[in-house]
């Protein structure tokens, strides 16, 4: 199959005030990384996130600061050695100073949400041991409880469906 | 693109989504528009996060905050891809072939999802032998008629119509194949045949003077004949009222409905009623206003027979013995059969259950003769409709008189035989009647024409089996031409009918009925007696049980309007259940046309009658059907992309789905107070509190009116027949139409709507829901400076364009930008209508509710209704020639068109009697 192919960059956002999170969105970020882009390669490096079908925001948790950017693959080296230098994102009206840390490159969104998952997992499990009191123990085994998804419940409804629609004719 | 998208909530290609509500780290209550989940796209009133945030972050939240990613990616990770087939997920190098065939060829991760798949394709899919088994079918065949109810002829239909589901009945709406034209031509030059078995039967016993005081508060005389018209009540013609709620003369109809009499029997006043109406009418007509009126309280549960064993049930289902030497696949097969549940082919109403009441008596039995019963017959009878001058042809063809039972049956049955005819045929009244019934049979095959009968006749027949007499190919029915009324017999049959006691029927005796109902010859039986015959295709022998009791019913034509008249009379054909396909294969094969629903609302309109839910607007149903409709066109409008839609606001169409009758009625009533008002401020005070009264209670429109009024209606405004030519028939003048006389009318109808047949003077074909407006003197002027009536057209009306505009600039709700984007559709107006009479340029008088070119007329003709006052207004302001002039104009033209109106000179049902 032909296609563009590109590369996927799951960065994460690391903030000094951690409320000023909620503030972005992915324009906000879109933009830093152009202005950053431009300052560090001039035109040259800027020219292929004009291709805004290949550029973008994919996805943006503003609660876990976790953003995946997709670049052209072919320049994404370039691109990715200019986001260390963004030190700001103007959001909103508010400037929000923050740095990038880019903690994995996949070639399609699905190996990154893969990552991800795995990342955050491994993330609460070394949180677990490092509680100060036991009420916290107890939420973030509840969250980690969380991280998997109820198959019988899911499948049971499905047949349901399907019954009803045999006697529909 | 790359990617597929992989879930609509999580990505797409534009925007980001930022997970919103369910938030993690603050536990402040969620506003109203923030719905919980992922919403998409850019928050526009995102910027008062800060306020809401926390002073500081906890473990908890943080937790919480990675759990829900977690959770929301593994959901996006592990749903499957659009497409079904598992093995899609896999790369290109991991797929083998034949993968969707055999699971094991999948990586064991996805083996059980493709099972799972495999499974449910498997759960439909037997082999198609097994399915169309004889037994296995049948099964299909009851389990799919639970829902509705099929129609004995419905494999039939199925395999050659577009069926649709209407009144919890599977019909057959139009023929597969392009037949318009010749259906048309076989209800005006041959035969059309029908199955109208959905119309549901409703029986009426006891005495008669009980029976007709019960049954006179559902009518009145002055809307026409009753159920006591003498004719009718002796049982020699079938006879057809609209219903009312009990006691409610004027204000709430129900529908029409037409009856059948059963003929007096000597010394006896019991008599049997039976009552055709339609479904739609059936429950609200049965349940409430019958069993009321004739105080039939007590429900009769009918026995219910305990199943009999599978054992039992076999033999009678296939009457012949099981010979020994069977191969012995098949009597494997017999014996599963057995073990299993019966297959049995449900005749009759498949929905009921056995142990719903049909049958209610009135608890007051002072005498054993005074016993009032009224019975659910739905489905019992048969119903078949021949259309078209040649259809006693065809049923003459078709069916034989039954022939008396051999001497050998009688000799050497001295002890009653289980069948009923060979019983009959020991009574000599008995074959004395049958005689005369063949007689009259036989003579209508000199009939030319169908329509030649009085309307409504009545003729009770016992034929044989039409199946022995099937012709091996199809064949055209044609009239045997031959000298006419030579016999004087012959011209009396088409002078008064046929005479009373020639229309008893044994159809109407339950006994009977379940006698021929049980002991039907299989289609198999038959099949091995054509076998067994001599001469291969000669005549077979006629068995005993082969002898039903029909009813045959005349259907009067057009009786309205003076060009072909009686256009669409014939036969219907009164059935047994059970025999319903016996009777239909050999009249088909007689070489009629098979029409759906579609071409009996074609028939009606053509013959220029009201079609029962469609033209009914204050009745129930018709009030529902409309509903239905308008969410139906409303529903097909919607589908079509914005920019493709007719703009009815620049149409200067209000209400192009549905028509707001109530309004319309309401401000003509208006319109003309004000005129009163100016001519005369007297009679002011009276009618404003008049029609105070009649607004504050629930109104529906009228549309029923008394006999008289009518004429004097259709006499004011009918100068001339449609299409302009004089009408030489009519010998009076019509009457005066005068001031006071239109005043006096008013008083009486001042919110009435009347039923008016427009046929167009010039080209163009009438729509549904067109719109019937006021000529202005000017447009009358121009029709009159030019000859020829289909000149004048008015240019495309720019005014009306204007008009709307000029109004949708002024209306606020008009804009895209209005507050409500969910519940306004473009290209149509917003639900509070202004007003819908002055509108246009020209003022509305109704609507069209049925309209299309007229094959009869040879013109556009629509049916639709108008407002009386409206009406009124327009024929007083209207010089002589012209007088009932109106223009119509269709909801996506712009284009007028003259019409000529006409009200019909009788009550919209005319008695089907001529004297």
């Amino acid at each position: 199959m032909v296609r563009i192919k590109s590369r996927h960059l799951l960065c994460e956002i690391n903030v000094t005030d951690r409320n000023c999170l909620l503030l972005l969105d992915d324009r906000a970020v879109l933009a830093a990384v152009k202005d950053t882009v431009l300052r560090m390669h001039g035109d040259y490096g800027a020219a292929p996130l004009c291709f805004l079908c290949v550029f973008l925001v994919k996805y943006l948790n503003a609660h876990t600061g976790i953003v995946f950017l997709r670049f052209p693959k072919n320049c994404y080296k370039l691109l990715w050695s200019a986001l260390p230098f963004i030190t700001s994102i103007e959001s909103r009206g508010h400037k929000i100073s923050c740095f990038f840390n880019c903690l994995h490159v996949g070639g399609t969104i699905r190996t990154c949400q893969k990552f991800l998952i795995r990342y955050n997992t491994q993330q609460l499990h070394r949180m677990l041991p490092k509680c100060k009191n036991e009420e916290e123990k107890q939420e973030i085994r509840q969250a980690i409880l969380n991280c998997s998804l109820l198959r019988g419940k899911k499948e049971a409804f499905e047949e349901a469906s399907e019954s009803e629609e045999d006697e529909e004719e | 693109m790359l990617y597929t998208v992989l879930s609509p909530y999580l990505f797409t290609d534009e925007t980001t989504i930022l997970p919103k509500g369910g938030d993690p780290s603050t536990n402040r209550p969620k506003r109203s528009h923030h719905q919980p989940g992922w919403v998409r796209g850019h928050q526009k009133d995102g910027g008062d996060y800060s306020k809401e945030m926390p002073k500081y972050i906890t473990a908890g939240g943080f937790a919480r905050a990675r759990a829900a990613e977690v959770k929301a990616m593994l959901k996006a990770v592990t749903k499957r891809p659009a497409s079904c087939h598992v093995f899609e997920t896999l790369p290109k190098h991991m797929r083998r072939r034949a993968m969707s065939h055999n699971t094991k060829r999948l990586p064991r991760r996805l083996r059980l999802m493709a099972m799972k798949l495999k499974k449910k394709e498997q759960t439909r899919s037997k082999s198609r032998k097994a399915r169309r088994r004889h037994g296995n079918l049948l099964l299909e065949f009851n389990r799919r008629q639970r829902k509705n109810i099929w129609l004995e002829t419905h494999i039939w239909h199925a395999k050659r119509f577009h069926m649709v589901k209407k009144w919890g009945y599977c019909l057959g709406d139009r023929p597969t194949y392009k037949c318009y034209r010749p259906c048309y031509r076989a209800m005006s030059s041959h035969c059309l045949l029908q199955d109208l078995s959905y119309y549901c039967c409703i029986e009426l016993q006891g005495e008669e003077d009980r029976l007709l005081t019960g049954l006179s508060q559902l009518t009145s005389k002055e809307a026409g004949p009753t159920f006591a018209a003498a004719l009718c009540l002796s049982g020699r013609r079938q006879g057809s009222v609209v219903v009312y709620r009990a006691g409610q003369y004027p204000s709430q109809p129900l529908g029409p409905v037409t009856f059948l009499w059963r003929p007096r029997t000597q010394g006896s006043t019991h008599r049997q009623l039976w009552i055709w109406a339609h479904p739609t009418l059936k429950q609200v007509l049965s349940s409430i206003n019958l069993r009321s009126v004739c105080d039939c309280s007590e429900a009769v549960v009918p026995v219910v027979v305990p199943e009999p064993s599978p054992a039992e049930v076999t033999p009678t289902v296939d009457s012949e013995p099981k010979p020994k030497t069977t191969p012995g696949a098949k009597r494997k097969r017999s014996s599963k059969d057995q073990s299993g549940p019966p297959a049995k082919k449900i005749l009759g109403d498949g929905t009921r259950s056995p142990t719903t009441p049909v049958t209610w008596k009135s608890n007051v039995t002072c005498l054993i003769c005074c016993l009032m019963c009224c019975s659910d017959l739905t489905m019992e009878i048969i119903r078949y409709r021949l259309i078209g001058p040649q259809s006693h042809t065809v049923i003459t063809e078709a069916f034989e008189a039954a022939t008396s039972c051999d001497v050998r049956f009688m000799k050497n049955k001295e002890s009653p035989s289980s069948l009923w005819w060979p019983e009959h045929c020991k009574d000599e009244n008995k074959m004395h009647l049958h005689q005369q019934q063949a007689d009259v049979f036989h003579l209508l095959k000199g009939i030319f024409s169908t329509a030649e009968l009085p309307p409504g006749t009545i003729l009770g027949l016992t034929v044989d089996d039409p199946r022995l007499t099937l012709p091996t190919k199809k064949v055209k029915a044609l009239p045997c031409v031959k000298e006419r009324y030579i016999i004087s017999t012959d011209l009396e049959l088409v002078l008064s009918g046929v005479s009373e006691h020639c229309c008893q029927s044994f159809l109407w005796d339950r006994s009977v009925r379940d006698n021929v109902i049980d002991n039907k010859i299989s289609e198999q039986e038959l099949n091995r007696m054509r076998s067994e015959v001599l001469v291969p295709g000669s005549r077979l022998p006629v068995p005993p049980q082969g002898r039903v009791p029909v009813l045959l019913v005349h259907q009067p034509g057009k009786q309205v309007g003076h060009e072909m008249s009686s256009w669409g009379a014939g036969w219907d054909l009164l059935l047994p259940k059970g025999w319903g396909m016996a009777f239909w294969v050999p009249l088909v094969y007689r070489g009629v046309r098979i029409g759906g629903l579609n071409m009996s609302l074609k028939h009606s309109q053509n013959k220029s009658a009201p079609h029962f839910p469609h033209d009914y607007p204050d009745c129930p149903a018709g009030v529902h059907f409309q509903e239905e409709q308008e969410a139906e066109l409303l529903d097909k409008f919607k589908r079509r992309p914005p920019a493709k839609r007719t703009n009815y606001i620049k149409h200067g169409c209000l209400a192009p789905f549905c028509c707001p009758w109530q309004q319309l009625a309401e401000e003509w009533e208006h319109i003309t107070r004000e005129g009163g008002e100016e001519r005369e401020g007297a009679g002011r005070s009276r009618t404003t509190t008049e029609a105070d009264t009649v607004m504050e209670g629930r109104w529906r429109p009228l549309v029923r009116m008394n006999r008289k009024s009518l004429r004097l209606l259709s006499g004011w405004c009918k100068p001339t027949t449609s299409k302009g030519q004089r009408a030489c028939r009519l010998r009076l003048p019509p009457p005066s139409l005068d001031l006071s006389a239109v005043k006096s009318f008013l008083t009486s109808h001042r919110m009435t709507l009347v039923w008016v047949r427009l046929s167009l003077l010039s080209g163009g074909k009438p729509e549904l829901h067109g719109i019937v407006c006021v000529p202005t003197s000017e447009d009358l002027k121009q029709l009159k400076s030019s000859k020829k009536a289909a000149a004048p057209s008015l240019p495309s009306d720019k005014t009306v364009e204007k008009e709307t505009e000029l109004s949708s600039a002024s209306d606020p709700n008009i804009p895209i930008t209005s507050s409500s984007p969910l519940d306004l559709v473009l290209g149509l107006w917003p639900d509070p209508l202004p007003s819908v009479a002055s509108h246009c340029s020209r003022l509305t008088l109704g609507w069209v509710t049925q309209g299309d070119f007229s094959l009869s007329a040879g013109c556009g003709e629509a049916l639709g209704f108008v407002s009386v006052p409206g009406l009124l207004n327009t024929l007083q302001n209207q010089p002589m020639e012209h007088r009932g002039t109106v223009l119509l104009r269709n909801p996506t033209s712009l284009q007028y068109r003259f019409a000529k109106i006409n009200t019909r000179s009788e009550p919209m049902h005319k008695f089907s009697y001529c004297q």
